[in-house]
């Protein structure tokens, strides 16, 4: 196993630095070296990076979502992968950022101005605050509280990072008390993490589709289809981590064959779901739609992207089919459900090509030419770099820690008997208001400034960094949830 | 019973005990913090108040306050397609140029570019299609102004969208937002060989690689035009306006006129008012700003 894993880093490892690489080298020519053009030179602006954006992005919504659904309806057959995905969505959205920072002609500059003048009335907004930083930051404390009670029995049993497990663990001691209390805050975490994810992700797909100059974007479907791929595909990947992590650890006894047959089953349900979609997207482009429309579509289903259309359409039936057929004859096999998630991923890829690119290149009202995006070798070795990027983290994070979690979490392990009233705890529950409502009040006054409440719209906002005073808002009202579990109770109680 | 649970079951029993105890002890944390949020409240819209008052005193007064609202009109009539209007536009611009390989690949900048409208764009057809100059629309409803991320493109009060270069971040959702396509992206660091350095324009910054860059109306030229007649106490004349920009002075043909929409006596108005007179793209709502004229189709 060890030998494997190291070749296996060394690979990945290798590709992320020729990525590295190609990417400096673009950063000192310019977007030159891309296959980007002026949209009204024949090209496309957006290209192979924003693909990879809006599907990375898109991926990391299936993590906590599944994760926030197993503890609010007790899922348990899926139960052993919590934590994978909840990792899929953290190491997700850091490539997401990743790859927005590379779609930047400065990065640098964004880095810098994006928390000081951003404005909430761009979608952009909702990407670089709500979905980076926000549900970033919110799976990492949701991950982290699932995390603790394996942290505190890796303390145990390492010796080489016992520090770093006492420190992870935080005091974790096991007792009920706190197993109830996780228990809570988990079902009220998840329950808030979920619309906030939602409203996330349609912010991406907002990018798009309010876009009323843009023909072959501006659609009302463009933000709940963005969701729904988005939970297609990640699902998806989660299904083929899960395997990945069941062959090669040696898990068959954890992450049984239900946990397939019903990640499968979400997979064909949505994928079916997005097919559906993609037919009222055709049918109303095509129908009595405008002559700009038309040939967006046309030349998406018929002409020069129809190659890659079809492949599409063919990944996502033929995905289904072989989930359904599944589901109908009652059998399960772990070999075919991964085909079918790699299927859809590599559908899923394609269409939010599609989705991007030829409202560019076929999508002119005014009379420009016509033309072509072709990624250049830079930019594919870059978004290869981006790809790997998240699967060398993944790698790396399975050699510290238990990608699988070890013991009984749910609240089964804790008898019925237990009394469900709070321990005396004012110090916690006061800490805890007082994180959430500070929270909620910075991220309401920092959204109103970054609006430009106070000032004309044209001004920067009357407090500098508003939309930081936002982010670290949004932040705080998801540590509050840690602060309540993880502050200890006061002594000799 | 389970020895954790009756551990756990005393626990609880003890703490019932005191929790009166500690219920006023939380009644009285809230109080604090309840006091503590109240003082960030009032002391925050205070601060809120005196900020707001400090950025309106600061803003600028001339142009944006004196009611204009800057347009032009292009007479496709009386236009012929020579291209002046692009190269004095690049030339008081600083408009990069690089190259023609790069030119054909489609990454050159166009601030004022000319389409070719019906004919093929090509020849020996070229001759039939008609040039359509395209500079910004300067829209009154843009598109590009509420998709940037970071404000770097906004809106002036006489209408005039303009752009804080150095902000720009490069995203370039501007360029793909605006129907009209009038934005282009500096993909290269642009290149000024010696024999091009004299001719660079001091009145206006260069941008660096990786910023949107397009029409601005010639803000500089209009500033200056607004400063000379304050030292006289008046608004420009409409006279001073109508070849301010460099497309309308270098056009041979007189095509171009820029003006005041809001001063009926302008040319701009009065032309803008012909029966020959539509706008681009008028369904979409942006509003645009320039106008066109109609070739007058009874000559032809």
């Amino acid at each position: 196993m060890t030998a494997r894993w190291t070749a296996a880093v060394a690979f990945v490892g290798g590709v992320v630095g020729w990525g590295l690489y190609s990417y400096f080298v673009e950063l000192s020519h310019g977007m030159i070296s891309t296959g980007l053009r002026q949209i009204g030179g024949g090209g496309a602006t957006w290209g192979l990076y924003l693909v990879f954006v809006v599907y990375v992005i898109g991926v990391s919504f299936a993590g906590v979502s599944t994760a926030a659904l197993v503890r609010l309806f007790g899922i348990r057959s899926i139960e052993p992968l919590t934590r994978i995905a909840e990792l899929l969505t953290i190491v997700a959205v850091t490539a997401g950022a990743l790859s927005v920072l590379t779609e930047l002609g400065r990065p640098l500059a964004g880095l810098k101005f994006l928390p000081q003048f951003a404005r909430p009335a761009s979608p952009f907004f909702g990407t670089f605050t709500l979905v980076e930083t926000g549900s970033l930051f919110a799976s990492l404390v949701y991950f982290y509280l699932g995390s603790r009670a394996d942290a505190a029995r890796c303390a145990r049993s390492s010796t080489r990072l016992a520090w770093l497990y006492h420190v992870w663990a935080a005091g974790y001691r096991g007792t009920p008390a706190e197993r109830v209390r996780h228990q809570r805050v988990s079902f009220w975490l998840s329950l808030f993490i979920l619309p906030f994810l939602v409203i996330a992700h349609s912010t991406l797909g907002f990018v798009f589709g309010i876009q009323g100059g843009r023909p072959g974007w501006f659609s009302a479907l463009q933000a709940p289809g963005f969701v729904v791929l988005a939970g297609a595909s990640g699902t998806g990947v989660l299904i083929m981590l899960a395997a990945a992590a069941r062959r090669f650890l040696g898990l068959e006894e954890t992450i049984r064959l239900e946990a397939f047959r019903l990640l499968g089953n979400f997979l064909w349900i949505l994928t079916l779901t997005y097919l559906y979609f993609m037919v009222v997207e055709e049918i109303t482009a095509t129908y009595a739609a405008s002559r700009a429309d038309m040939h967006v579509a046309h030349e998406i289903v018929w002409g020069t992207y129809a190659p890659l259309f079809w492949t599409a359409v063919i990944c996502f039936a033929a995905a289904t089919a072989i989930l359904f057929l599944g589901f109908v004859t009652r059998r399960t096999s772990v070999a075919w459900t991964v085909v079918a998630a790699l299927l859809v991923n590599v559908g899923a890829i394609l269409k939010r090509f599609l989705i991007v690119v030829p409202s560019q290149t076929h999508g002119m009202l005014l009379p420009y030419p016509e033309g072509r995006y072709v990624p250049s070798a830079g930019e594919m070795s870059v978004a290869l770099g981006l790809f790997a990027f998240p699967v060398l983290l993944y790698l790396l994070f399975a050699k510290v820690f238990p990608i699988v979690p070890l013991g009984e979490t749910s609240a089964e392990s804790v008898p019925p008997e237990a009394p469900a009233q709070p321990e005396p705890a004012a110090l916690r529950i006061a800490a805890f208001w007082a994180t959430l409502l500070t929270g909620l009040t910075l991220a309401m006054t920092g959204l109103l400034l970054s609006f430009r409440v106070g000032t004309v719209y044209y001004a920067d906002p009357v407090v500098p960094f508003s939309p930081l005073i936002f982010i670290v808002g949004v932040m705080m009202s998801f540590f509050s949830a840690a602060v309540y579990e993880t502050i200890p109770p006061p002594r000799g109680r | 019973m389970n020895p954790e649970v009756r551990r756990y079951d005393r626990a609880v029993s003890e703490a019932a005990s005191t929790s009166s105890q500690s219920r006023r002890a939380f009644n009285r944390t809230l109080l604090r913090v309840g006091i503590a949020l109240a003082f960030l409240h009032f002391g925050f819209r205070k601060l809120f108040g005196r900020l707001a008052a400090a950025a309106e005193e600061k803003l600028p007064t001339a142009p944006e306050k004196l009611g204009a609202r800057s347009g032009m009109t292009i007479d496709l009539d009386r236009c012929t397609g020579c291209g002046a209007c692009v190269v004095g536009c690049r030339t008081e611009n600083n408009v990069p140029f690089f190259g023609p390989t790069e030119e054909a690949k489609g990454t050159g900048i166009y601030w004022m570019a000319l389409l070719p409208v019906g004919g093929s764009g090509e020849l020996p057809e070229h001759g039939h299609a008609d040039m359509l100059p395209r500079p910004c629309m300067h829209c009154e409803n843009p598109a590009c102004v509420k998709v940037c991320p970071t404000n770097a493109t906004y809106q002036t009060e006489d209408g005039v969208v303009a752009q804080i270069f150095d902000r720009c971040i490069g995203c370039r959702y501007c360029q793909v937002a605006c129907p009209y396509g009038v934005r282009s992206f500096n993909f290269a660091e642009p290149q000024w060989p010696e024999s091009y350095r004299s001719y660079i324009n001091p009145d206006v910054a260069t941008r660096p690689k990786g910023v949107v860059e397009k029409c601005t109306f010639c803000g500089h030229r209009l500033r200056d035009a607004h400063e000379r007649a304050q030292l006289d106490g008046r608004m420009p004349r409409d006279a001073e306006l109508r070849r301010l920009p460099a497309c309308a002075q270098v056009c041979p043909a007189d095509a171009i006129a820029f003006g005041d929409l809001n001063d009926p006596a302008s040319e701009v108005s009065i032309l803008a008012s012909s029966p020959r007179a539509f706008r681009l793209l008028e369904y979409i709502g942006t509003k645009p700003k320039v106008i066109y004229l109609g070739k007058d189709r009874r000559r032809t």
